[in-house]
């Protein structure tokens, strides 16, 4: 038997200590609960799957300061100079880089009419060649690709095609199939929407619309004096290639700045490093949290038990068996902690609440708090454990000598 | 008095090691951890401005049409920037946007650098307070008719011209020449509050050329550039006679006085371009146009995460958590040495001293503790500076930490020892003296 009662009653009797333990329980479930949900939440975003090739991404960046240099003629003969390098399996200029955490973001209307015309959600926009899909590394699984002879200059000429993802297109037009449906940008520029990439993201990782994205048919790297490129290259070719596109463009052209090596896998990291650092801190206060409570609770329970040496004794002395005494401060440590478990997954629920008004956070889960109470009485019970059994190993003779 | 208080204390310490290390670590992690984020806290929200703060103001136009954002945009059109400067109503006015282009001087040896440019007018310098180093700005009169002068800083100058005197030489941007009229000290202000809209704690850029030169040059915009319509934009020309708010426009305006008349011009030129039938969302004029100060635009621009205020408000209950841990080891501890304050309060030591002596225990506690919690500060912020690529003015330690952590630490443990000091200076003496 538990012997509740005469626990009870002692704890209510020493009124501080208790309640004290019982006030840091309390305040501990509430903390670490909200940290383990704001921990898996965050968790959850960073294991997303980009649905492309990011190991295998390499992009950079061209910086062209010569005047007279005819960038749209520059732009395909860089092009080709790539897709020439050994281990290059494709390229593509850019506008933007996945995940990279900076882009364009546009939305396309379904008619010429502004009055009447309803606007698909804001997507993100890139602009690349035929090579783009296959240098992204993506699915295509509807409709088709562009042809070479497709491919523009600039998004505001004749003949625009567009790939669009899968999500923005369930998003916009639901279970009827966008293929071949045309879309305007303002009154008098139309798209044509040519097939469905399975997934493809966006820049901004916190954004509502990461998953939605077009391609447009342009080879926009001959726009200006700044132009992006992407090369998928094998994992064997991706070291050296760095040193290899720097090297062959320079022989093409000096006068131009070639920088900001990054793969996809990379700026992937950098777009989500905000929230690993969450995660750490977080994590970081639980196991403290959990390592203060604990070694505070065992600090208390040696005391306890040096005060009531004698009471243990008498005990022992009346047929006690070592192990009520070891149920008596077990059980007293359940007592504290389920009391404290249940009043701090109220709190917890309740700072969850005031976070989730002051700050973009999703509700709490009540699961949280109560897998916190669970690893609370599974700590405490290894922090009580110890000094009990030196407790249940006090002799019975100790209680009656100094009588 | 204090020092027999110190040296009882440190001989109560050292006869409950164990305990003691115990609270030591509570209040030294609690510390930790709230010095930690309340060091990123307060590095993010920090204003560079200081006292200049209420001078400096941003000013914002609700020029988009009905139905589009529905908050002011950071950011101005071209058209409105160009009315607003050839008005020159504010003390200092400044429009500024971020480009890049490529830098190189006359000695070939030295490859080409791609930088980071501010292409501004001459009093920038003067409302963000930016030191120089040799010569200044360039002449008020090049804002109106453009010339081909820059201002750079200073390790860019050790760069290209061995720190010497640059003022008259030659440096090309994108291989064209512009004469150097200025070179800045080292200024980097965290955050970046004269943009902070590409990273609130980038670097600041160390080239500066002016504004005019805009239609002529053609400057690349390597900022934000935000429509709210659909306007094609083939040629540079497009951009500078659209709707889209790239450049942000500064002016400096002394007490209500000033910023009442220029908001009254703000209104005033809202309700002419209306008349032009630009500004068409069905607002009153009034509404239309503000004036940020810095503070207010810091906050606009969130330059303070959100994620850092939820770990501040997490840490500060971590620290309670770590007081009401020492406050129950205290009273454990304290409790235990009933007998030992019995006979002192017998031979004649009044409460109050007791209180003291228990008093001063307890802060020692709490200065240990916080002497460790600012070193684990302090190595926290060098762990998470270099696995997570934070910037550097966010993880180093403010000054004002060593003065604040001290204080919280010992305050804690007070606040904590309050309650067991009184239930132990309460003791009765006779008590303990019957049963020894």
């Amino acid at each position: 038997m538990l012997h509740i009662k005469p626990i009870l009653s002692s704890l209510l009797r020493s009124k501080s200590g208790p309640l004290l333990l019982l006030i840091q329980i309390i305040l501990s479930v509430a903390i670490v609960a909200n940290a383990s949900f704001i921990i898996h939440e965050r968790l959850a975003l960073m294991s997303r799957d980009s649905g492309i090739a990011e190991e295998e991404i390499l992009s950079f960046n061209v910086y062209n300061f010569d005047p007279s240099m005819d960038m749209a003629q520059q732009n395909k003969q860089d092009q080709q100079i790539l897709r020439a390098l050994p281990g290059v399996i494709s390229a593509s200029s850019t506008n933007m880089l996945p995940l990279s955490g900076g882009g364009w973001m546009d939305r396309l209307v379904d008619g010429p009419d502004v009055e009447t015309a309803k606007s698909t959600p804001g997507f993100a926009f890139y602009l690349g060649n035929e090579q783009m899909v296959d240098t992204l590394g993506v699915k295509i699984v509807e409709g088709r690709n562009f042809f070479a002879e497709e491919i523009r200059s600039s998004p505001a000429e004749s003949g625009i095609l567009a790939l669009v993802s899968k999500p923005l297109a369930q998003a916009f037009w639901g279970e009827e199939s966008p293929v071949g449906k045309i879309m305007y940008q303002g009154t008098d520029q139309q798209v044509e929407i040519i097939g469905v990439i399975e997934q493809l993201q966006g820049a901004w990782v916190d954004h509502r619309n990461f998953e939605y994205s077009v391609i447009a048919n342009v080879d926009w790297g001959g726009q200006g004096a700044n132009s992006s490129y992407m090369v998928r290259a094998g994992a064997a070719a991706l070291p050296g290639l760095k040193d290899s596109i720097i090297a062959a463009l320079h022989r093409e052209n000096p006068n131009r700045v070639i920088d900001n090596f990054k793969t996809i896998a990379e700026h992937r990291a950098s777009s989500y490093r905000d929230h690993e650092l969450m995660v750490t801190i977080l994590s970081m206060m639980v196991v403290l949290l959990l390592l203060i409570t604990s070694l505070g609770l065992a600090g208390m329970v040696m005391f306890n038990i040096e005060r009531r040496t004698k009471q243990i004794g008498t005990r022992r002395a009346l047929g006690a068996r070592k192990r009520d005494i070891m149920s008596y401060f077990l059980v007293e440590n359940y007592l504290i902690c389920l009391a404290g478990g249940i009043l701090g997954a109220l709190l917890a629920v309740l700072l969850g609440q005031q976070l989730m008004k002051f700050y973009s956070l999703p509700k709490l889960e009540l699961i949280y708090p109560l897998l916190t109470l669970a690893g609370l009485l599974l700590v405490t019970t290894m922090a009580v454990f110890f000094p009990a059994r030196k407790a249940a190993d006090i002799s019975p003779a100790l209680a009656t000598r100094s009588v | 008095m204090f020092l027999y208080y110190v040296d009882l204390a440190w001989r109560s310490i050292r006869k409950t090691p164990f305990l003691s290390l115990l609270m030591v670590l509570a209040i030294s992690i609690g510390i930790g951890i709230t010095i930690t984020t309340l060091n990123v806290y307060k590095m993010m929200s920090f204003n560079p401005a200081g006292e200049r703060s209420t001078q400096i103001h941003s000013v914002q136009l609700w020029s988009q049409g009905p139905d589009s954002w529905d908050e002011f945009d950071v950011n101005r059109t071209y058209q409105d920037v160009i009315n607003l400067r050839s008005a020159n109503l504010a003390q200092r006015q400044a429009a500024a946007f971020r480009t890049g282009m490529a830098l190189q001087s006359d000695d070939e040896s030295i490859a080409p650098v791609l930088q980071s440019i501010r292409v501004t007018d001459s009093d920038f310098f003067g409302i963000f307070s930016v030191p120089f180093l040799y010569g200044s700005a360039w002449e008020a009169s090049v804002d109106t008719e453009p010339a081909y002068q820059v201002v750079i800083g200073e390790k860019l100058n050790r760069t290209f011209f061995k720190g010497e005197n640059s003022v008259g030489r030659t440096v090309y941007l994108n291989r064209k020449p512009y004469q150097v009229v200025g070179v800045i000290k080292e200024w980097n202000p965290q955050p970046k509050y004269y943009d902070p809209t590409n990273g609130a704690f980038n670097d600041a850029e160390e080239i500066f050329v002016p504004f005019s030169l805009t239609p002529i040059e053609e400057f690349e915009v390597w900022g934000n550039t935000n429509g709210w319509k659909f306007e094609p934009m083939l040629t540079y020309n497009d951009r500078l006679i659209s709707e889209k708010a790239w450049i942000q426009y500064w002016v400096e305006l002394q007490g209500k006085e000033q910023i009442d008349a220029y908001s009254d011009y703000l209104a005033g030129y809202v309700e002419q371009q209306q008349a032009l039938g630009r500004f068409t969302d069905p607002k009153q004029p009034r509404d239309k146009q503000r004036l940020v100060d810095i503070a207010a635009w810091l906050a606009q621009n969130n330059v303070v995460a959100e994620d850092n205020k939820v770990l501040v408000g997490l840490s500060v209950l971590f620290l309670s958590v770590c007081l009401v841990n020492i406050l129950g080891l205290l009273l454990t501890k304290f409790l235990k040495r009933a007998p030992e304050v019995g006979v002192r309060r017998a031979i004649g030591a009044s409460r109050a001293q007791i209180f003291a002596q228990y008093m001063v225990e307890v802060g020692s506690i709490g200065l240990l503790g916080g002497v460790l919690g600012l070193l684990w500060a302090v190595g926290a912020l060098q762990i998470l500076s270099a696995r997570f690529d934070i910037a550097d003015g966010l993880t180093r330690l403010d000054l004002s930490m060593w003065l604040i952590t001290p204080m919280i630490a010992i305050s804690t443990a007070v606040i904590a020892g309050l309650y067991p000091a009184w239930v132990v200076c309460r003791t009765k003496p006779s008590v303990y003296l019957k049963s020894q």
